[in-house]
């Protein structure tokens, strides 16, 4: 170490220990000035058995606990080089000399797990979803294409995942390093934006040596340091990757592309989904990029260019929206009238509708609502075919042998089908209602004629009841669907009419 | 609108045209029009010129990047019907200014840049009326501001206005080209924001206007396509942002459009935009640097460009009266963060994406294949990014399963949903989609291997592990490093065969098997502490103890810390009855590990044999402490399904208890072994019910912190039973019983503490209910073994022991307790020979079975 780099660092210790409180904030931002300083400071980190490493610690750690972001993130930004310090002293079994790096590191963690009065911080992460309205979108827009079985479990609701409280920690162990470690990566990831070329190829570079010590590409790329294998996690690999990503669209590309690579070739030794999954994500992400801009201007990789607005999808292809109505006409053409055939499709609704075989007790069921463009009358179809599927059954136990055991469960069964009522907006309400069984199968056409030329907004309104052990006389377990369209003026077949809006709600909940 | 109100039925006609840009019904309108009035021809000439520019530029369309090429015969005509318009100046101003604008855009059109700017002046685009103004005006006006803002990009910055004084210094004539550029991003941005507007409302009028003619659906207007001019406005002004580096003012303009409330003609605009903007939160800023689209941005961020710190303007410098309708609401959920921003418009990009999936295989629809694939892809793999880093691996697995439309044949996608799969535990259905992976990159090792993983853990498939785990053998050389790996990995199958193994034959065929390939392994691959370790294991497993202990030293000298290499260490010692180093490697270890429930078993069981039950007691209550500072500190989210999975990105601790748990029931066979898998369902399933029964047990939640617990009770009891003191040990049963009301181990316990009382009947009671939920619970048929021999039932009793004997080999209790029975019927010999494997398997059994200690890869 060259004693004019000594000098710079000394002169950096002494002066911040003389500050008076008030000059801080002018301090901070002095220190951007101090050009041969950073420099002098990742050198004496990388020379361990350095006289100035501990009381270099020792200001960064009073830089951190200053609360000034502008000093944290000086402090920041040696991150990457104090953590190789440290995974390289720990790999030689070498305590003493990361003692103080160590200090440091567990002193940032420490501080960063609690909040401004010392309460432990809990982070929270709002999961967004398309099912609750936004300030970029209508949730009736999206259409259907969103409403999963597991979209609709979380209908309406955001999910807040946390994280923490975590644990103060007052030594290292081979238990929690990668967790501190990990931790200090996520704080270090939060400020990305705020760190120097510097410290992202330090951070690049930990990357590589961490996952090449020890495996034979370590000759490869010809590093020469520690030649013991380090033990990683998956997730402080996927930490690596944030950071290694930033650096590749902000001027690191060679750097970041070979840590890339390094972190993605070590995930793949030790067989982690987390970390291979989001660096492939990167790599093929990147690697389009690429394609479509070969010019590299300035430092940045972020390019927007205009782009053509019109689908560039060709109009006679079939795509996943055009085959949705293509599907529901073929649906109406099927002949309801023979036996075999509603048999089949109340067998295949039983997949449909898996809550229809439970016991209809507190298990909340499950139901898989589709809705397409083309098709309001979805609701009620989905309908017809429970009400055919509970009329066939009531067939065998009106057939040769009634009576016996097998006629009590095929009745039971037969009350446990959905029975559909149908609320007022519909015009025909009372022929729908006083449906027979013989009118079953023109029902659903009638339906929908009668439904299509409404004008109000609301055009039909279904309720759809499954009825507890008394169909009707108790509403234990009852469930109710509804579904709402509005424009029906588009209801054609053509595929060029789509509603405006179509919402859906769909409402569970057991009255008991 | 004086225009609108005579409004004859054929002027709201043509102004229907014009919004829809029917340009081909006008000259049919215009000539109805010429019949009735007679004295506006000039309407006529302005909307005959309007109809042939804007069919000129329907069939000649200016690309993206491309200046325009100068005067074209076809538009003489369109100048024509122009000039005659504005020279006679008969017509009313609105469609005066109407005109000029035309002529205006004619003029960029054939290159006049000056002379288009010239038009502009005199129109003054900014006192054009937006409120009231017609659908078609508005789309009028947004293509003048483009096109003025194209026109001042054209011409040179040396204007008139900066050659009056060329004197000037460089600052000011920099200051100028400042003003400048901010012109002309305003003009863009203005003519975005009212492009919107158009497209807002021309869609209003299409929807009233079919509502007006339904049910009968009549010729409807096709889709709308934005033209060079309005995707210009719509664009131009980010694309000048980023280019100046200046992220923050791009970021709010891409926010601006987005906000705005998506119509037919925007939604591949807004599905392109909300990707962009996505990547840059990804990729070019951090929590720090994130403002949220509510807030106003920071005066001074890292994410501009310093040198072009003078140009920024972080506020809109411009207001317009009419402005596009935004979403608006309440509860309108809107992000803090950058994740959480990027996650929102990835989701809404996605969901437009999908719906646009070519679906069709034939031919002539490759192209529009491969771009909705790439158009998808994109949108995918940054979803993965920004849920990879929150570790919302479930949702990112539902996500990628929508990708699968796209997936025939793509590598990449089926590869991403097969690890997605696996990170978020949907085991099974990894494994399955990995299978179509291997089919479509059958040269990866990675692939087979990540399959064998899941095998051997958490889905207990040896059969399929032991298939995935050959593949990779098979390849040889081509694997490369992986090849060490394929070897560790079939070595597990096989070890994990051997221990499955019910005949003694086949046991230790496996166990043979697994010590060549650990072997192979380990020769293959010298610097790896896995392959060491687990030939360690092996060779500890099969009894060879003195060469166990060699090559679990060389494992600890290439990975010093490595807990299992540790634990293994201390078992191999207590093997030897070295008890007090095995507890002091275990101490060791537990500095390391503080936490780590297995190696606290272990400390147990040494501290009863080395320094008395008191002492295996603290660590029992220190065990309870730990778990307790554990589980209450986890949030309140915890005990939801699917919750705290950040707790993931950010290393989980239960995970990694998790993963040195040995088996969730059975603290006696460490790896999980085929029949106590189904005896932990059953227990699982038996205690769900049990508990449901009884309230007050603290049930919710994941299920093997419960466990854990149950665990810690169990060994304190057999402590306690150790110090014959029934009352307590009963007491610790009770707490496990309360969690596992079911469970073999608790059934067991209670079957001690009842011989320990001398119960003789309820013991044997107990270890029959234990058997009959895990039948091969060795310990038990030990017990009950004895037992049947106090009671002189010795047929029976040898049976059941030599059944036990069958499981497991190398129990040297149950030889014991065989040579007993065969003593007690008056078979010497075969007694004899029972003593002395007895004998011989003690001299080499550790504290606790080896199988303790999980198998992995």
């Amino acid at each position: 170490m060259l004693a004019m780099d000594q000098g710079v660092v000394e002169e950096w210790l002494s002066e911040y220990k003389t500050l008076p409180d008030n000059a801080v904030s002018n301090y901070a931002a002095s220190l951007k000035d101090k050009g041969a300083l950073v420099p002098a400071l990742y050198k004496v980190i990388r020379e361990n058995y350095s006289d100035l490493l501990e009381p270099v610690c020792h200001q960064l750690f009073e830089f951190y606990r200053s609360g000034e972001p502008r000093l944290q993130r000086f402090t920041l930004q040696f991150l990457p080089e104090l953590l190789w310090s440290l995974l390289s002293a720990s790999s030689a079994r070498d305590p003493h000399t990361s003692g103080c790096i160590e200090a440091l590191l567990l002193g940032i963690y420490n501080l960063e797990i609690v909040d401004k009065d010392g309460q432990s911080k809990v982070l929270s992460f709002t999961v967004p979803s398309l099912s609750k309205p936004s300030v970029y979108h209508e949730p009736s827009t999206i259409g259907s294409l969103a409403l999963t079985e597991g979209a609709l479990s979380n209908h309406g609701l955001s999910r807040v995942v946390y994280s923490g409280p975590h644990l103060q920690r007052e030594t290292f162990t081979a238990q929690n390093r990668f967790d501190v470690l990990t931790f200090l990566l996520l704080c270090y990831n939060a400020a990305l934006s705020f760190m120097t070329p510097s410290s992202l190829q330090s951070l690049c570079q930990l990357s590589s040596r961490v996952c090449i010590c020890g495996y034979p590409r370590q000759q490869l790329r010809r590093y020469k340091g520690i030649s013991s294998r380090l033990t990683v996690t998956s997730e402080f690999l996927v930490q690596l990757i944030t950071g290694i990503h930033y650096a590749l669209c902000n001027g690191e590309v060679d750097v970041g592309s070979k840590a890339l690579d390094d972190v993605l070739y070590r995930a793949q030794l030790e067989l982690f989904p987390e970390a291979l999954l989001v660096g492939n994500a990167i790599k093929s992400s990147l690697h389009s990029a690429a394609l479509k801009s070969n010019n590299k201007e300035g430092p940045r990789s972020i390019q927007v260019e205009i782009t053509p607005t019109a689908s560039r999808i060709s109009r006679n292809a079939v795509t996943s929206l055009s085959i949705r109505g293509h599907r529901w006409k073929r649906h109406d053409a099927v002949d309801l009238g023979s036996p075999d055939e509603l048999m089949e499709i109340s067998e295949l609704d039983e997949g449909v509708w898996p809550g229809l075989a439970a016991p209809s007790d507190a298990a909340p069921p499950t139901i898989t609502i589709s809705n397409s463009f083309t098709t309001p009358s979805l609701g009620a179809r989905a309908m017809k075919k429970c009400r055919l599927g509970g009329r066939t059954s009531k067939d065998k136990e009106a057939g040769p042998a009634p009576g016996g055991r097998a006629a009590s469960e095929s009745a039971e069964l037969s009350v446990k089908r959905l029975t559909l009522t149908s609320s007022q907006s519909v015009p025909k309400a009372g022929a729908l209602s006083s449906l027979t069984r013989t009118a079953s199968a023109v029902f659903s056409r009638s339906f929908e004629a009668s439904s299509a030329p409404v004008p109000n907004h609301h055009h039909h309104h279904h309720l759809l009841h499954q009825a507890g052990s008394d169909a009707g006389a108790q509403d234990a377990g009852r469930y109710s669907c509804s579904l709402q369209e509005e424009g029906l003026g588009y209801l054609s077949p053509g595929r060029n009419h789509t509603p405006l809006s179509t919402s859906i709600s769909v409402h569970l909940g057991s009255d008991l | 609108m004086t225009a609108r109100k005579s409004g004859s039925r054929l002027e709201t006609e043509i102004e229907r045209c014009r919004s829809e840009c029917q340009w081909d019904k006008i000259p049919e309108l215009v000539r109805q029009l010429s019949a009735k009035l007679i004295s506006n021809d000039d309407l006529g000439e302005l909307l005959l010129a309007e109809c042939k520019l804007q069919t000129y530029l329907k069939e000649n369309p200016i690309k993206q990047g491309a200046s325009p090429r100068g005067p074209r015969p076809k538009l003489v005509e369109v100048r024509k019907h122009l000039t005659a318009a504005l020279d006679r100046g008969n017509l009313k101003s609105d469609y005066l200014q109407e005109a000029s604008l035309l002529m205006a855009k004619l003029c960029y059109v054939e290159g006049e840049y000056r002379d288009a700017l010239g038009h502009y002046g005199r129109v003054s685009l900014d006192e054009l009326q937006l409120a009231g103004a017609p659908v078609y005006r508005l789309s009028i006006i947004a293509e003048s501001y483009a096109t003025k803002g194209l026109c001042l990009e054209k011409v040179p910055t040396a204007s008139p206005l900066l050659s009056n004084n060329n004197t000037g210094s460089p600052a000011l004539s920099n200051r100028t080209a400042c003003e400048r550029d901010q012109e002309i991003i305003t003009c863009y941005e203005k003519s975005g924001d009212i492009a919107l507007l158009y497209l807002q409302e021309v869609e209003k009028v299409c929807v009233s206007g079919i509502q007006n003619r339904s049910p009968k659906p009549g010729p409807v207007a096709p889709d709308q396509e934005l033209g060079y001019f309005l995707e210009t406005g719509l664009q131009r002004a980010h694309v000048i942002h980023f280019k100046n580096g200046n992220l923050t003012r791009g970021v709010g303009r891409f926010r601006e459009i987005l906000r705005a409330v998506e119509t037919r003609t925007t939604q591949n605009l807004r599905m392109t935009i909300a990707r962009q903007l996505a990547e840059i939160l990804l990729r070019g800023m951090c929590e720090q640097s994130y403002w949220s689209p509510m807030e106003d941005p920071p005066t001074v961020s890292p994410l501009d460009d310093p040198s072009q710190q003078g140009h920024t303007h972080s506020n809109k410098t411009y207001s317009l009266s009419r402005r596009p309708r935004i979403y608006s609401g309440e509860n309108l959920f809107c992000p803090q963060e950058n994740t959480e921003e990027a996650l929102l418009l990835l989701l809404i990009s996605e969901s437009m994406a999908n719906r646009d999936a070519v679906l069709s295989r034939i031919p002539e629809h490759n192209n529009d294949r491969i771009i909705s694939l790439q158009s998808a892809s994109v949108v995918y793999d940054l979803l993965t990014i920004a849920l990879g880093r929150r570790g919302q691996y479930e949702m990112l697995s539902e996500c990628l399963e929508r990708a699968m439309k796209f997936a025939f044949e793509e590598f990449h996608l089926w590869y991403q949903l097969a690890l997605s799969l696996m990170a978020a535990g949907k085991s099974a259905r990894a494994v399955k989609v990995l299978k179509e992976c291997i089919r479509l990159k059958p040269n990866d090792p990675t692939i087979p291997l990540l399959a064998v993983k899941l095998c051997i853990g958490p889905l207990h498939w040896l059969d399929e592990g032991e298939c995935f785990a050959k593949m990779v053998v098979d390849m040889g050389e081509k694997a490369a490093e992986f090849r060490a790996k394929g070897y560790l990995a079939i070595g597990l199958v096989y070890s994990l065969k051997a221990t499955d193994a019910s005949l003694r034959g086949t046991q230790e065929e496996y166990q043979r098997k697994a010590l060549g390939a650990f072997q192979r392994a380990q020769s293959l691959s010298p610097t790896d502490h896995l392959a060491s370790f687990y030939l360690a294991l092996q060779l500890a497993v099969s009894r060879q103890i003195p060469e166990a202990l060699a090559y679990v030293r060389q494992a600890l000298q290439l990975q010093g810390d490595d807990v299992h290499s540790l634990h293994l260490l201390a078992l191999l010692l207590s093997a030897q009855k070295h008890y007090h180093d095995a507890l002091n490697i275990i101490e060791m270890a537990l500095s390391e590990y503080p936490e780590n429930f297995n190696l606290l078993y272990t400390k147990v069981k040494l501290e009863t044999l080395c320094r008395g039950p008191e002492e295996a007691l603290l660590t029992c209550k220190h065990m309870l402490e730990i778990w307790k500072s554990f589980y209450n500190l986890t949030n309140p989210s915890d005990s939801g399904r699917g919750s705290s999975l950040l707790d993931r990105a950010i290393a989980d601790r239960r995970q990694l208890n998790a993963m040195t748990l040995p088996d969730f029931s059975d603290p006696d066979t460490g790896s999980v072994h085929a029949t106590s898998i189904a005896a932990s369902r059953v227990e699982q399933a038996l205690s769900e019910v049990a508990s449901s029964l009884q309230s007050s047990a603290p049930k919710q939640g994941p299920l093997h912190p419960w466990m854990t617990l149950a665990q810690i009770w169990l060994h304190a009891a057999e402590v306690y039973v150790g110090m014959c003191k029934p009352a307590e040990a009963t007491a610790c049963t009770q707490e496990a019983a309360n969690l596992f009301p079911t469970s073999h181990n608790v059934l067991y316990m209670r079957g001690q503490v009842a011989e320990l009382r001398g119960n003789v009947d309820e013991a044997k009671r107990w270890y029959e209910e234990a058997l009959s939920i895990s039948p091969t619970h060795v310990k038990t048929m030990q017990r009950l073994g004895l037992i049947l021999q106090q009671l002189q039932r010795y047929s029976l009793s040898e049976k059941v022991l030599r059944d036990a004997v069958q499981v497991n080999s190398t129990a040297h209790d149950v030889w014991n307790s065989l040579g007993e029975v065969l003593q007690a019927q008056g078979n010497a010999a075969a007694a004899t020979e029972c003593f002395l494997a007895a004998l011989e398997l003690e001299a080499s059994s550790p504290v606790l079975p080896f199988t303790i200690i999980p198998r992995a890869l």
